[in-house]
């Protein structure tokens, strides 16, 4: 039988890459103990994220199963993981280094690049509406203040944030 | 000092070096040397016809200091040695050098360079050998008597091995009865005997003959001719030099005579305070009179004082039909001379409360696995029954939790080793006593490495234990508060469980025991990073400390489990016996000395000294001078590296000797390479250059090898002196830092290194002509590499300007 080899990254050049970005050191000092999944509320409601899947096939070098795979975007970064992680992993933070590996390399839900256009073409993540507008009076709110937009393109620009290709992918 | 008349013996190593060195010319250099009185060349000096020149030299007085250039120098010259001071010569006053593996082979492709490196060596030999000063041996009494610290597994089979060879033993105790932690296990695994058969006296057996070889119960311990064992007591002061201590030992009050309690239990009927029982996990009370169950060394009642009333009950008094019951009694301080002393203190089962997920302490149906073990022995205070504390009924679903504590870097990062086998262990006798009870074991790793204990696993499997792959993060309960609930992920199923427990057991980090800190600075030894007694050496000294005389075993270098803890403890014991059994310690001179013109009033080196070898001692009004004990000192020189003033010295080392080795192998060049000085420590740093020499490794011919002690005696002025003498670049190699024969000599070497860089810089030197470098034995490679690499790079820089 022949076997096809899948041309990979090495499980060491990923681990060392998150190794390398804020947040992402202490990743491979997990021992697969899972305290750190039956910690979180969002493996527990949903089979699609589990912490401990996360980390060890980011350690196996599955680089494009997960910044592909969108589920490092169900973290709801409430670090129940990490107060308990018994090596001490800052599992929270290793999700936020893999989302930004992520973005470095494209793999961007909708949704987050949705909010990232808004924020630049408008100043606001959330669009405003005609309906919104005609709703605050009635319930005692002053009109809403322009965005500082010019001041937020200035960041913005600052930051590196407009440099990010925020293309569409499929929402997680 | 008579004139100095050197010998110098040149092995050919059977015509191997002849190949490439030129012995003529070394012969007649050599001759050429002032102080030189012979010259022999042969083939090998360290045995046979070659050592019997060496001796007939002496012997007719021709020489009286002896050079020998012989290969494998650290074997032959321990012959040559001995030969020596046989024949008559004192035996400090010979230098063996090894032109084979120093010299030869790793120059074999530059023979000239080669030959004149091989002089520059002997002159070295030979200037140094005119320097040595003879040396006496020195000889102290040793007591023959042994202070063993826990009367647990470990320090009751160290002192029963000690007592039996004749040795006057000490065991003190700190609670009121022997036992230690082991005591309270029940069973022990892999044959689940009983734990108990640890603990307990002769019984009534007071013939020796009549004994078990395999129970302590019937061994009779305590009638063991010899044995002094002495409970409620503590050490509170340590003096003296190894072979010769003073020990304090504090003894609490039994409030109980020992000779005259007969155990008839009329006290505990009459005594009105009732405690919870510590021994039992509090799973009952106990009187503030009581004696731990079943019966136990020494087999008397003990009065617990923080409970007791005293005068104003003494119901116990009244009753004692012997009159045994002392409340009067006080705290005893005695003192004990001894010899050595062994440390047997043991490890205890951490406090988890600490680990808020689980509840330890809040909800009485965790418990952890000694308290466990508690119940499971049947004379426990549940009488064998599994309960829950919280109601006292039968506990029917248990959960256990491996690494509580243990491989968690937020508390113990170590793994305990024996808590895997423990949950095993009481899982099993539960599930046999208990077939119907439901247990779950949930673990990260199950590690049952030694021998047997993978069968163990294989029968917990068999008997319908359940393992869950997965560490919990909570314990939480139902709103009854009946029922505990475990949440844990399988990792093997990818599966979130809430496992529901009647009883929830923790298996527990094991950790340093209490007061071991306190002992540690009291003895003079260290402790590991995760606070236990720190061996010497863990793979060839186990059980000795970096003093002669203080030893260690058992659990208090670890946690171990029964059979492990026996073994050390025997190993211990033969080590204390070694060292005091003919009643006297002989130890060379090779020792550092104080010049009391220059000393004073300064801490630098008492503080210094790993061993604790130097006292301040008054010297008129106002004035200190330091002291060095010849027993204590191991002459690593680390006190000369750190005087100030120059105060002290080693009487091997001394700095003119230092000085005039250093000159005579800097004096010749024979390369077109800059000259490079590497100073070695004796040890590790030393043997990596013999190992490159005999791996062939090949480096040039300039770089010149001197070898102190321990890199730890350099000081920052001989940097410069070693490049005022000739040096372009200087190395200095010792051991690694975490594995130095002297504990801190290559740290402070390098620190000395570190700022001898800035200080050249000043000087207008190049800072890069300075290097340290850490190695061990097999890393011959990296020495070779190392000298390349310092004469590529002083080649770069071009000549040294000295200003
Ligand atoms: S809790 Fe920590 S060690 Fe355990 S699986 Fe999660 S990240 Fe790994
Ligand atoms: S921080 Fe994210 S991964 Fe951690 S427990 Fe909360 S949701 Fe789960
Ligand atoms: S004197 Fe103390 S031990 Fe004795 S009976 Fe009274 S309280 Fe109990
Ligand atoms: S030579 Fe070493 S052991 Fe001896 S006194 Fe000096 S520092 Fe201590």
């Amino acid at each position: 039988m022949e076997h096809k080899k899948e041309q990979k990254t090495s499980a060491t050049s990923f681990s060392d890459e998150i190794r390398s970005q804020l947040g992402g050191e202490t990743i491979t000092l997990c021992y697969q103990c899972g305290t750190c999944a039956s910690s979180c509320p969002v493996a527990k409601t949903t089979e699609r994220y589990n912490p401990r899947d996360i980390i060890r096939l980011s350690l196996l070098g599955e680089k494009q199963e997960v910044l592909s795979g969108g589920a490092i975007w169900l973290c709801s970064s409430c670090y129940n993981c990490q107060e308990r992680c018994p090596q001490k992993v800052e599992i929270a933070d290793v999700i936020y280094a893999l989302r930004n590996i992520a973005i470095k390399e494209g793999h961007i839900p909708n949704i987050y690049s949705e909010f990232a256009t808004g924020l630049m073409n408008e100043g606001r993540i959330v669009p405003t509406s005609k309906f919104v507008e005609k709703k605050r009076p009635e319930y005692g709110l002053p009109p809403l203040r322009p965005a500082g937009l010019d001041a937020m393109k200035k960041i913005l620009a600052a930051t590196g944030f407009d440099k990010i290709q925020w293309k569409k992918e499929g929402t997680p | 000092m008579e004139e100095a008349k050197v010998g110098v013996f040149l092995s050919n190593c059977g015509k191997q070096l002849s190949e490439i060195l030129d012995f003529k010319a070394l012969t007649e250099h050599v001759k050429k040397v002032s102080g030189v009185a012979l010259v022999v060349q042969g083939n090998e000096f360290w045995r046979g016809e070659g050592l019997k020149t060496i001796v007939d030299a002496i012997k007719s007085k021709k020489i009286n200091r002896l050079v020998v250039a012989e290969t494998l120098p650290k074997l032959s010259e321990i012959a040559i040695v001995k030969a020596a001071e046989e024949a008559g010569l004192n035996p400090y006053l010979v230098e063996v050098i090894d032109l084979k593996d120093h010299c030869a082979w790793p120059h074999r492709d530059t023979p000239s360079e080669a030959t004149e490196k091989a002089k520059a060596m002997l002159s070295a030999a030979i200037e140094r050998a005119k320097l040595l000063e003879p040396l006496e041996k020195l000889e102290f009494p040793a007591v023959k008597s042994v202070l063993v610290i826990g009367g647990g597994i470990a320090g009751m089979q160290a002192a029963e091995d000690l007592a039996d060879l004749g040795f006057e033993v000490h065991l003190i105790e700190k609670a009121p009865f022997l036992g230690g932690l082991a005591a309270r296990a029940g069973r022990f695994f892999p044959t689940d005997d009983c734990a108990i058969c640890i603990q307990s006296p002769a019984s009534d057996v007071k013939a020796i003959t009549h004994t078990s070889r395999k129970c302590v119960y019937r061994s009779g311990f305590s009638e063991i001719p010899n044995l002094n064992i002495l409970t409620n007591s503590k050490v509170v002061k340590v003096e003296g030099v190894p072979g010769n201590y003073k020990v304090t030992i504090e003894k609490k009050p039994r409030y109980v005579d020992e000779s005259k309690c007969v155990r008839c239990d009329l006290c505990t009927t009459v005594c009105p305070v009732e405690v919870p029982d510590e021994y039992n996990a509090k799973l009952k009370t106990r009187k503030a009179i009581y004696i731990n169950t079943p019966p136990v060394h020494p087999p008397v009642y003990v009065i617990d004082e923080s409970a007791c009333k005293f005068q104003e009950c003494a119901k116990c008094v009244e009753i004692c039909p012997t009159k045994a019951v002392k409340l009067n009694q006080k705290t005893e301080k005695l003192t004990l001379n001894v010899g050595g002393i062994i440390v047997a203190t043991g490890f205890k089962e951490y406090d988890p409360s600490v680990i808020k997920e689980y509840h330890y302490g809040e909800y009485p149906n965790v418990i952890t696995n000694l308290e466990l073990a508690r119940m499971i022995d049947g004379f426990g205070p549940t009488n064998g029954a599994i309960i829950k504390p919280s109601d006292r009924k039968p506990a029917k679903r248990i959960v256990f939790i491996q690494c509580v504590g243990s491989r968690d870097r937020r508390w113990n990062p170590w793994c305990s080793s024996i808590c895997c086998m423990i949950s095993l262990k009481n899982a099993m006798l539960i599930k046999s006593a208990y077939p119907d009870t439901d247990i779950t074991i949930c673990y990260i790793d199950i590690r049952t490495t030694g021998r047997e204990h993978e069968y163990y696993y294989e029968k917990a499997r068999e008997m319908g234990i359940k393992f869950v792959k997965g560490r919990p993060t909570e314990i939480s309960h139902d709103p009854d508060g009946n029922i505990l609930i475990v949440d844990v992920e399988d990792a093997i199923l990818r599966r979130f469980f809430e496992l529901e427990a009647d009883l929830v057991v923790l298996a527990t980090a094991m950790v340093p025991s209490e007061d071991t800190k306190e002992l540690a600075e009291m003895l003079g030894i260290e402790l590991d990073q995760d606070g236990f007694f720190k061996e010497y050496n863990a793979k060839l000294r186990p059980t000795e400390t970096k003093i002669r005389g203080v030893y260690l075993c058992g659990g208090a270098t670890f946690p171990k489990d029964a059979p492990t803890s026996s073994l050390h403890a025997h190993s211990a014991a033969v080590k204390a016996a070694k060292f005091l059994s003919t009643g006297k310690i002989i130890k060379d001179q090779r020792t550092a000395f104080v010049n009391e013109e220059y000393c004073g009033d300064c801490e630098f080196c008492p503080v210094i000294c790993p061993f604790n070898a130097i006292t301040l001692v008054p010297k008129g009004e106002d004035h200190f001078v330091a002291q060095v004990s010849d027993l204590k000192c191991e002459g690593c020189g680390i006190c000369v590296g750190t005087c100030p003033v120059n105060a002290i010295e080693l009487r091997h080392s001394r700095p003119k000797q230092m000085e005039a080795q250093m000159n005579a192998l800097l004096s010749v060049n024979g390369t077109s390479k800059p000259l490079i000085l590497a100073i070695t420590c004796s040890e590790c740093g030393h043997t990596a250059v013999d190992s490159s020499g005999m791996a062939m490794m090949q480096y040039p011919a300039n770089v010149r090898v001197m070898k102190v002690p321990c890199t730890g005696i350099l000081q920052v002025h001989q940097f410069l002196q070693a490049f005022k003498a000739g040096a372009q670049g200087v190395m200095v190699v010792g051991c690694k830092t975490d594995g130095c024969h002297y504990e801190v000599g290559s740290q402070k070497a390098q620190k000395k290194v570190d700022l001898a860089k800035v200080l050249l810089k000043e000087y207008g030197i190049e800072p890069e002509r300075l290097e340290m470098l850490h190695m061990v034995f097999i890393e011959g490679d990296k020495f070779a590499e190392a000298a390349q690499m310092m004469t590529e790079r002083i080649e770069k820089l071009g000549p040294l300007q000295l200003m």
